[in-house]
This record gives C-alpha cells, structure tokens and sequence, in this order.
C-alpha cells in the first residue's frame, strides 16, 4: 500500500470544494483525485469532524447533494437515502409513515452519510441496537472510482459478506458512501421520560429505550403502548413528563467521548470533574475535559477496564488512544477499496 | 511424515481419523450436497487450531471448519476435499458475565446449552434457529443464523461483541470488544456470517438478552394466506413489533398436526405465530392490538396460549415442522430467500404456481414479520430425475423473490448452495469487491474454499487497480 502522503500540506486557500450530484459524477471525481494521488475529505454535515487526526486534503467532496429518499415503503420497514441527506429531513419523512430509522437524536444536521461514516448511534440504542445493526444496504464509491453495492433492501439477509457492517465507522476509507438502505422500527403509540432520584430503580424499567446519567440525574425513556407505557412510569416513580426529553451534550473543552463495558460506567463517571452524560448499559459517556494531560489520566483507567476514550483530533494526544492489534489486517482491507489511500487518508486509529 | 501422522501430532491420535465412515459423516451437513472430506481434525484448544490451520496452509490443502453441520446450504461441505475441522470439542462456556451481559463461549457449544446455562442470570442468548437443540454458537457466527425471535432482536452479528480467531497465518487475533463501537474497522462484523472462509472463530464474546418478564404466544388462523400477511402489516404498523411472527400454510399445518396432535388449525389456508415480550401486566395491551388486528383481517381462529405446555407445543410445531415431513416424503429440499414484506403474498403465490407446475409438494413457514422465506419441496431422492426437477423449480423460486427486489438468503448462507447465484443480485465489481476481502484474509484460498462467492469473482480487472507487490512488468 501506498503510506498516506507526507507531503501534503494545507494550501494558503482552501482546497476546490466537489459537490458531485450523482454516483458517477462522485466516481469520476473520485477516480480522477485517485490517479492524482491527491487526498480528499469527505464533507456531509460536519458534525463527526471533531473525531480523529484531521487529515491534510487536497480537495473536499461534499455529499449533500446526494440527498433525498429514494425508495420509503414503510410497511417494508426499510428505507434508501442518499447518503447526503439530514437526519431531521429523513426522520420527518419517516415519521410521516410511523416509522424511524433511530438516528441520533440530538444532531438534526448531521447527515445520514456521516452518522454511518463515524458509526454513531442514537441513545436509543438501549433498546434499538447501535446504528450498525440497521445497516442493510450500502452503496459506496471506492476510493478509485468503483461503484460497489453490498447488503440488500430487505430486513434479514446473509447474501455475500457483511460489507455494510464493515463501512459503518470506516472514516471514508472504503469509500464515499452514496446511500444507503436502513432498517426502520414502527413509532410506538407513546413515549415517555421518567426522571428518577434513585439510579437502583431505573435499572428495573423493562427495555426502555435508554437509561441516561445527566451528571448524576437518572432519565429513563420508555416507549409502547400508551397503558404499559403509563403504568410502567409509575411503577418506576418520579417526574413522568410526555415525549422523549434528550439532554443536551456537555459543552465546551475538548470533547471527550468514553466507551468502555458497561459495568464500568460508575467508576468512570466518579472521576469526570464536569458534566457529563452517561449511557446506563451501554457503556458510552460524553464529556468534556479542559487539558489533554487530564484526557492521558482519564484514558489510562478507561483502557485498563478494556475501553477506550476518543477525544477530539488536532490536539497534542492521539485522538483514539492505543491502537487496535489488528492494523496491519485493517490497512490491506483499505488498500483494496482505496489503493491510493486518497479518502481521508490517516483519520482511523493507528495512522490509517 | 503422512497427513494423518501430522495432525495427530499437532493434535491427538485419538482425535484425528480418515475412516471411511467417520469421513463419510463429516462430508455433509442437513442439506442434499456432499463433498469428500480426505480427513477429520476434532482439535480442544486454539492452539491444535493454529496448528491444523498452519499444516493446511503449508500443503495448500482446503480446510473447512465446521460445527453440528445443521447447516442447508453446503457451508460445512468439503466440497474441494481437504480436511474437515470439527469444533464440537470446544464446548466450554468460558465465562458469563451477569453485569454486562456477556458470555465468552466457545464455538461447539450448543445453542440452547447457553440460554439454559444463563436462565439462573434471567438472560438467555436470543438468536434460536430452529435447530437450536443442535446447532453450535460456531455455526451462528458462521452463517449469521437468524430464528424467528430475531424479528426484534435482530440476527446472530447483532448479538456477537467480539470473536477470536485463527488467522491463516495461523495467528490469533480479537476482533471486536466488549466496549461497545470499538475503535477502526468493524472487521467482527464482516467475519460473522462469512461462513469460516475468513479464519476459525475459536472464541465468541456474545450478549445475552434479558427474559422476557411477560410472554404471551398467539396462534391466529386465517381463510387466506393474503389476509395473514395483511394482518402482519397491520400488526407492526399499529406500533407493535412482537418477539416473533411466524407464518405457517396449509400443508404445513396438516404436516405438524398428522404428527403433533395440537390442534393445530387445519382447514386454516395459513397460520401466524405471534409472541409478545412485555413489562408486567404490558403484554395483554400487545395481544389486544393483535387480536383486533386479526379480526379486521377475517381471522376464524385467535388463540392464547393459556400455560407454558400450551405455549411450548405451539412452538414444537413452528420449530419441528420440517422433520414433520417425512411423513410426506423422505427427502427435503428447504429453502431460504427474504423479499420486502410487502411483496410476500405476491411472491408466495408465484411460488405455489412454480410448484405446481413442476408436479412438485410444497410447503411454507415463513418468518412473516421478516418477509423471510422457507419454500420446503417433500420429494423422494431416489427416483430418478427428480433431484435436479427440485432444484430447478428452485432456482425458479430462488428468481422469483430477486425480481422482486429480494436475496439469495436470509439466514441459512450462500454456502455452495447459492454461490452461482450471487450474480443475479450483484454486479461484477461488487462481486469483485467482496473478492478482494476474501484475498486479503486468505490469499491462496485454503479457508472453506469455493462458498459464498461464484468462481471468478476475482478476474474482473478494474483498470488502474494496483499491481501486487513484486509483479515485473
């Protein structure tokens, strides 16, 4: 493989942005930067830019022109985007059906394409599973050129090897991804948000969508028919408020966010000194932290209880910490779908 | 040194054989295809793995990792020979974790072995193909099995944190943790499901899920096989995703009850299975909305199971139903394909008519909610002609769900099964680029070789696609 250009710096001006309107005019684009060997990031809403080393680019493809749905049915629990498209425009059109793709809730601008890209996940995730698991269908241009589709449109499919999974937290390195079919779950008839003093109670809601730890308050969302929904509210006890109410994420400082096996949870948050906002079960915390020197101290526990803590990139710390001991698998499958490593090359863990 | 001197050496005497009648048992699985296994391997420990792996890559011989061999779809089936590892000896539970809700297991524990073992906890591991009482964990990451409780909890990959898995180097690597979104490349997520073409999986970190506090099952008999599927549609878009929803035709009702005796509803053209998990004192509301959902669909039937053995024999019919068919004729071609929901009963009807006018018994159990299909052709193997008039009329299935927008399979593998097919659904360079995954874990083709992609999915040549390394040109 070739290494990611050393070479390249960030020109006076800033780089010729590509807004390509369709799949083969991203693949030409692609191939022609490709031969170039000129390295390019991939824009949608920006909103997962923070994550990672940012790369030095010689050119910037936007993808928000590949928007829109393309194919809602929604008694097919599926739907195709284009990976351009903002969450709050596919979750309103899904909504229309009863349906969501339980994206994150909190980044209305995000866009699909990102969300996949960076591998993040709605807090519904509790209940829902991360986003990975409603990754039917993924139509990619490769960093070459390629126009690859893997998945299927349908729920529940092992044709051919996973390829949507493997392009979801892939940073861009297997390609620009042009849309993609996700698996979508009915609105239930009512929502609820539960705010309990005793974080012991919130344990015993019967999957609830999430169960969040706002520096120290316990939220518990629940969901399903609007009776359980109601009776399960006040069996758990406390502030029963209608509607799902997310929290805002902390704010301010390096953005620090903890992932590590969900019984460790507590442990971590009792060495967080700010606001934080904890996935009870889950194992993913969002903070902030004022100096890398307090993200060093903090990673040093998260990884020696088998997790990991990703700050934002372009500070004096490696953004992902200790790297996978996979690399070298990781870099020869990359290789094979951007030979000339032009898709922002050097943004995953590692250097890849 | 001889083969077998090899491996008994980097293994055991007594667990290595190439008696005919042992090669014989290892060279099929519950499908029609067999292969030839030149050898049985049962290795204890990843390190005799390592060692069987190296000694197949050092003679470029095939190796085909396998577990009970449930499998339908060849995936198990040395059909290029070489030698057949069978990890049923790795039967250990290693660890449950009742905090997390994890379990490190090995691959030859049985399916059902773990939720039994995890009851105590409340937990059990969601994922229940029919053939749970026998099929391995192994075999569930291979093929990604599904079940019908996968309807909302989703399939095998959805319920695996981490594997650890013998390269063919011969390496030891974890993909995947316990931390959830590990950081780079999903690479746990391309292995599941990739039927040991990747590497053996000799360890799997698996979530357990909790039990259910309520569960009611259903069984709700409908005139029409349209108005079963229009009750599915209803059902899920009132809000309610049940734990399963399961659909059973006409032949196959006769076929359970003839062997059941439960009241199965017989004159019913089809049958839906419907089971809710709910909070307690939730699940009545759930079997309401069923049951009006059922009635609006011109249901003659809904039933509740009243008690767990009522419950449990609703079950045995639903997951026995294909051994109920022996009655009909000795042999079985079982079939899996998934189309969008909405086009079951358009798909459903095709397939009836390519039956018929094959002069071929078929039968359905679907799993609805999924759009997920189990067209089984009863024939007897032994008269002649009739093998390849089944597998034509399934082919001709196999046609009818992709032009709808369907794929080859849902939940049993392309194996050696579908892999000519994998064409009808993919382009050249989708084929190409799955090929090229392939390569990077296995360059000369020694983990179960000639499955999931057509021969020649390599040989598109993209232009500008980089020379190996070392090429003079």
């Amino acid at each position: 493989m070739s290494a990611p250009r050393q070479d390249a710096t960030i020109s006076p001006s800033p780089p010729p942005t590509h807004r390509p309107e369709s799949i083969d005019d991203l693949a030409t684009t692609l191939r022609e930067h490709s031969d170039a060997k000129e390295a390019v990031a991939i824009l949608g809403g920006g909103k997962h830019r923070w994550m990672g080393t940012p790369p030095q680019v010689d050119a910037v493809v936007e993808t928000r022109l590949l928007s829109g749905v393309r194919v809602f049915e929604p008694d097919d629990l599926t739907v195709v985007v284009g990976g351009g498209t903002t969450l709050a425009d596919l979750e309103a059109e899904l909504a229309e059906g009863g349906k969501t793709a339980v994206l994150p809730e909190t980044d209305p601008d995000a866009t699909v394409g990102g969300v996949v890209a960076s591998g993040a996940s709605g807090y519904r995730r509790a209940r829902y599973g991360p986003t990975r698991d409603r990754m039917l269908e993924v139509t990619a241009v490769t960093g070459d050129g390629r126009i690859v589709r893997s998945g299927g449109r349908v729920v529940k499919n092992v044709t051919g090897y996973d390829l949507p999974r493997l392009y979801t937290g892939s940073f861009g390195s297997l390609g620009v991804i042009e849309s993609v079919c996700l698996k979508l779950w009915p609105l239930p008839e009512s929502l609820a948000t539960v705010e309990i003093d005793d974080p012991e109670r919130a344990s015993q809601a019967h999957r609830p969508l999430a169960i969040l730890d706002v520096s120290g308050g316990t939220r518990v969302m629940l969901s399903g028919m609007a009776s359980a929904v109601e009776s399960e509210a006040a069996r758990l006890g406390g502030t029963i408020e209608d509607g799902l109410k997310w929290p805002q994420r902390p704010q301010g400082g390096l953005r620090v966010e903890v992932r590590l096996p969900p019984e460790h949870v507590p442990k971590a948050v009792a060495l967080l000194k700010g606001d934080y906002l904890a996935q009870v079960g889950v194992g993913v915390i969002e903070t902030t932290l004022d100096t890398t020197s307090a993200v060093a101290d903090l990673r040093s526990d998260v990884e020696s209880w088998g997790g990991v803590v990703v700050v934002a990139g372009g500070h004096d710390i490696d953004p992902w910490g200790t790297p996978p001991t996979t690399l070298d698998l990781q870099r020869r499958v990359i290789v094979e779908f951007d030979p000339n490593r032009i898709l922002e090359p050097g943004r995953l863990p590692g250097g890849l | 040194m001889t083969l077998l001197h090899e491996l008994a050496t980097a293994t055991s005497p007594d667990r290595v054989t190439d008696r005919p009648y042992d090669l014989h048992l290892h060279s099929g699985d519950a499908g029609l295809r067999r292969g030839e296994a030149t050898i049985v391997v049962f290795p204890e420990s990843v390190e005799e793995v390592q060692a069987v792996v190296r000694i197949a890559a050092d003679q470029g011989m095939p190796l085909v990792a396998r577990g009970a061999g449930t499998g339908l779809a060849s995936g198990a089936v040395p059909t290029e020979g070489g030698i057949v590892l069978t990890l049923t000896h790795m039967n250990r539970i290693l660890d449950i974790d009742p905090v997390n809700r994890t379990a490190w297991v090995e691959p030859g524990v049985i399916n059902l072995d773990l939720s039994r073992a995890t009851t105590e906890y409340g937990l059990h591991f969601a994922p229940d193909p029919s053939s749970q009482q026998a099929c391995t964990i192994g075999g569930n990451v291979a093929n990604n099995s599904g079940g019908p409780h996968c309807l909302s909890e989703g399939s095998t990959v959805n319920h695996v944190l981490a594997v650890e898995m013998v390269t063919v180097d011969g390496e030891v690597i974890t993909l995947g943790s316990a931390a959830p979104d590990p950081i780079g490349l999903d690479l746990r997520g391309v292995v599941v499901g990739s039927e040991g073409t990747l590497g053996v999986v000799t360890k799997a970190l698996v979530k357990l899920t909790p039990d259910p506090a309520e569960v009611k099952t259903m069984l709700c008999a409908f005139p029409t096989v349209e108005g079963a599927a229009a009750a599915v549609s209803g059902i899920i878009a009132a809000g309610v995703v049940p734990a399963a929803l399961e659909m059973m035709d006409q032949g196959m009702l006769i076929a359970v009850e003839n062997w059941l005796h439960a009241g199965f509803p017989t004159e019913a053209a089809a049958a839906l299975i419907a089971e809710v998990h709910c909070a307690p004192g939730a699940a009545e509301s759930e079997v309401e909305v069923i049951r009006s959902v059922s009635d609006e669909q011109g249901a003659t039937e809904v039933r509740v199971a009243q008690s767990e053995e009522e419950r449990a024999i609703i079950w045995k019919g639903r997951k026995s139903a294909f051994g109920a068919i022996a009655q009909t004729a000795p042999n079985y071609y079982l079939h899996d394909t998934v189309v969008p929901r909405t086009k079951l009963v358009e798909t459903v009807t095709e397939l009836y008519e390519i039956a018929e006018a094959a002069g071929l018994p078929m039968m359905n159990v679907f799993h609805a909610g999924d759009g997920n299909l189990h067209p089984l052709i009863a024939f007897d193997v032994s008269k002649p002609g009739v093998y390849e008039q089944v597998h034509e009329a399934a082919d001709k299935m196999v046609a009818a769900c992709v032009t709808r927008g369907g794929v080859l399979s849902g939940e049993h593998g392309i194996g050696a099964e579908k892999r000519e097919l994998m064409g009808t659904v993919f382009t050249e360079v989708d084929l190409d680029a799955q090929a090229r995954l392939k390569e990077v874990f296995d360059p000369d083709r020694i983990l179960n070789p000639a499955k999931i992609l057509p021969a020649g999915s390599r040989c598109f040549d993209y232009g500008g696609a980089p020379l190996p390394e070392g090429t003079w040109i």
